[in-house]
């Protein structure tokens, strides 16, 4: 065990950092044209793209002909540690370029690659994944929106809903049952479906806290016809692209976790003092106690996911990897709480509105948005029965 | 940053278990709660492993390794509830004598310790408070030596340790002397953990001579040097926590595995799988932060306070949920004397009592962080 990393991996990171001071979009350009969703890609975004593909930045452990620079697994931790360190977006639509873009390399035909990939990786175009349904949630394999083959197309009805991103997304990285009669998980499969495609509705789903955020949407198809060629793979193949699609999100997506909870909490605890200093005595112990506790677990969430990470570099099983996703998510529900406790009657305090970052809301506006993070991609209670049955090996219920 | 035991870290640990799972079977351990004391063979065979001198420097006869191999091995002695003076001569004693005292003072303690097992421990607490602000036994300077008066609370191994480090303090300020177990009058606490013995330590005008002061009292580096020894202590501890936690979790999962009813293991059920991962998650965190903290303190890292602060609090956490679920999981096999969960669950709970629980550890971490001043809440 050490506390540093390789020189040169601290080499890499230097080369990185210099690259990102010249060629970072700025903060004002951020603010000036903010993504109004997770498929949306502003003028500033599609340029950051492109240049960080042009320069081999975009996924540094791919090869320079998909914007990377063959980059090792650790080079890529530190690419992802100094990016979140300055404060700058890797893309507005992470779920087409950490999702979407990888399956399509793996499972996907030439032309596919070039149609639908590359333009991901050129901040050309942006995708949503349309998995769950009214009817499919946690069981996900129970997706019953019908894809049938008649001629050179196939025709979709059905509903897909939670989808990110949908109300900007060029395209959808769609899931549908192609054989009913089939058991479920082998009747399932991939299409790339046009947004545009006549017959398609989109109805955004207002957020919790403020309306005006309406990330996640409903989208109704309406006998809408994909070509044929826009089938993803072998028919009914699908589900391995589900299980393949969430092991690419889970790929490093702790970090960012790691990261982000470790900010929060450096900002209660930065504001923790003035506030106890207006509390009486023995609320002040206890708020002390949970403002300490805090810091416990995002000490442990980087402690935790960097073990796992070590674990995994060596090429060994890491089952702390598995832990990451619903740890964190609740470690950060946690600390949202603690500091919206802490802050006593502006608790009740609202963030004006507009189209927020999270890190603009109110912490008890924050504590109902981080429930997005324990419901979604596999809920807290999904994560612990994934764990009980692969990791601990215990029997199915 | 590598979180990750290197190869020769994994190949220690794996040694000290097979070592301790050979000479200390639960058979042992039992044997210490019904009254026996703990085999002599135990002893001279860690001492002839040399696991005593893992961490003394080379130039005192020792293997001149680390707190990270010392934390590993503490570990291990939880998982095993291994009786015996391993942990508080190597984690308690050596740190104190390397940390407080000079070069003399060193080779006169420590190279006994590597050479021949010759004991120790550390005598800080008093009245359950484990800082240095709250020591209060008293060195008075008389003649050529020094006096020491006070009563220390909770010593690890206090009625047996050959020499014991006495922290107290004259008008000038901290000091720290080494007494030796002989010269001190140790009640031994009954304890629910007996393989894990604390005596409450008397010292009635002990006269120590000027060679077995560690620091002068007011030496300018012994507040920092005390601060860096009660890190290692209880950093040790909260590995030997973990450690302990780590088996019950184990046997818990084994048992949930293959204990049926309703014709099927309970392991199968949703409620239980789930309280299975909160423990395996507990047992994690915990293990995670103690290797962080480890490392923090082995490569003298600026976060060394705080990491080993959070480190002892998530053992704290850890016990807390592991003692109770593993307990209950295990339904009233495990309420019973004759099944052998009771030793890993007491280990655990003497874990979190000693060195700063974690309700404790949190307190000194409002203050290392800023959120709160210290002594806010001493005024009344």
């Amino acid at each position: 065990m050490k506390l540093t990393f390789d020189p040169e991996v601290e080499a890499f990171r230097t080369e990185f950092t210099r690259w990102l001071a010249q060629n970072a979009p700025t903060a004002e350009e951020i603010a000036a044209e903010p993504a109004l969703g997770s498929a949306h890609l502003p003028a500033w975004a599609r340029a950051w793209t492109r240049r960080m593909f042009d320069a081999g930045w975009l996924v540094p452990g791919w090869p320079p002909d998909r914007g990377g620079r063959n980059a090792g697994p650790v080079e890529t931790l530190v690419y992802l540690e100094e990016l979140m360190r300055a404060g700058v977006p890797r893309t507005t639509n992470p779920q087409g370029l950490g999702i979407v873009a990888p399956s399509l390399f793996d499972y996907g035909n030439e032309e596919q690659i070039r149609d639908y990939a590359m333009p991901i990786l050129r901040g050309e175009r942006s995708a949503c994944l349309g998995m769950s349904e009214p009817g499919a949630g946690s069981d996900l394999a129970s997706l019953s929106t019908r894809a049938v083959l008649d001629g050179d197309r196939f025709v979709v009805n059905g509903q897909k809903v939670w989808t990110s991103g949908a109300a900007h997304a060029d395209f959808c990285f769609l899931f549908c049952r192609t054989d009913p009669a089939a058991p479920k998980h082998k009747g399932i499969s991939v299409l790339l479906v046009d947004m545009a495609t006549p017959g398609i509705t989109v109805r955004p789903l207002a957020e919790i806290v403020h309306p005006e955020r309406a990330d996640l949407s409903e989208v109704f198809f309406d006998e809408v016809a994909v070509p044929s060629v826009n089938l993803l793979g072998r028919l009914n193949d699908g589900w391995a692209m589900a299980n393949g699609s969430l092991a690419h999100e889970r790929g490093m997506v702790w970090l960012r976790a790691v990261l982000e909870l470790e900010d929060d909490v450096r900002r209660l605890i930065e504001q923790a003092p003035a506030r106890l200093e207006e509390v009486g005595e023995h609320e002040r112990a206890v708020h002390a106690d949970r403002v300490a506790g805090s810091y416990v677990d995002a000490l442990a969430a980087r402690a935790l996911g960097y073990r796992g990470f070590a674990k995994y570099v060596r090429g060994g099983s890491a089952p702390e990897q598995a832990l990451m996703k619903a740890y964190c998510s609740e470690a950060r529900r946690r600390v949202c709480l603690v500091a919206a406790e802490l802050s006593g009657d502006e608790a009740v305090a609202v963030a004006r509105p507009g189209h927020l970052r999270e890190q603009e809301c109110s912490w008890i506006e924050r504590y109902f948005l981080s429930f997005g993070m324990t419901i979604s991609a596999g809920s807290s209670e999904i994560q612990r029965n994934i764990i009980a049955e692969k990791v601990l090996g215990l029997p199915r219920g | 940053m590598d979180l990750e035991l290197s190869v020769d870290e994994s190949a220690l640990r794996d040694n000290v278990r097979a070592v301790l799972s050979g000479l200390c079977p639960k058979s042992v351990v039992r044997a210490v709660y019904d009254g026996a004391a703990p085999p002599a063979e135990l002893w001279d065979q860690i001492v002839a492993l040399g696991w005593p001198s893992l961490a003394i420097e080379e130039r005192h006869g020792g293997l001149g390794l680390g707190f990270v191999e010392l934390a590993l091995v503490a570990e291990e002695l939880g998982r095993a509830v291994a009786p015996g003076p391993l942990l508080a001569t190597t984690t308690q004693f050596a740190p104190a004598v390397r940390e407080l005292g000079g070069d003399e003072t060193s080779a006169r303690f420590l190279s006994p310790v590597a050479a021949t097992g010759s004991t120790g421990t550390l005598a800080v607490a008093e009245r359950g408070q484990w800082t240095a602000d709250a020591v209060q036994a008293r060195a008075r300077w008389q003649g050529n030596r020094w006096i020491v008066d006070g009563a220390k609370s909770a010593v690890v191994d206090g009625a047996t340790a050959d020499e014991i480090v006495v922290l107290a303090r004259s008008d000038e300020g901290l000091g720290a002397f080494v007494i030796p177990g002989a010269a001190v009058l140790a009640t031994p606490r009954t304890v629910l953990d007996p393989t894990l013995p604390i005596a409450d330590v008397r010292l009635d005008a002990v006269a120590v001579d000027t060679d077995r002061v560690l620091a002068e009292p007011g030496s300018p580096h012994v507040e920092g040097a005390v601060e860096r020894v009660l890190q290692e202590a209880a950093v040790a501890v909260a590995a030997m926590t973990a450690g302990a936690c780590r088996h019950i979790f184990e046997t818990t999962l084994a048992y949930a595995k293959v204990r049926e009813q309703y014709g099927r293991p309970i392991g199968s059920f949703q409620a239980l799988k789930h309280r299975l991962v909160e423990m395996y998650l507990a047992v994690e965190r915990a293990t995670a932060l103690v290797y962080y903290a480890a490392l923090a303190i082995a490569e003298d890292a600026t976060d060394r306070a705080t990491a080993a602060a959070a480190a002892k609090a998530a053992a704290g956490d850890c016990q807390r949920l592991l003692a109770e679920d593993g307990l209950q999981l295990h339904g009233g096999i495990g309420f019973t004397w004759e099944h052998d969960l009771h030793f890993s669950l007491k280990r655990a709970k003497a874990g979190d009592a000693l060195f700063g629980g974690a309700v404790a550890q949190r307190a000194a971490l409002a203050q290392l962080l800023g959120v709160r001043a210290a002594g806010v809440e001493e005024v009344a």
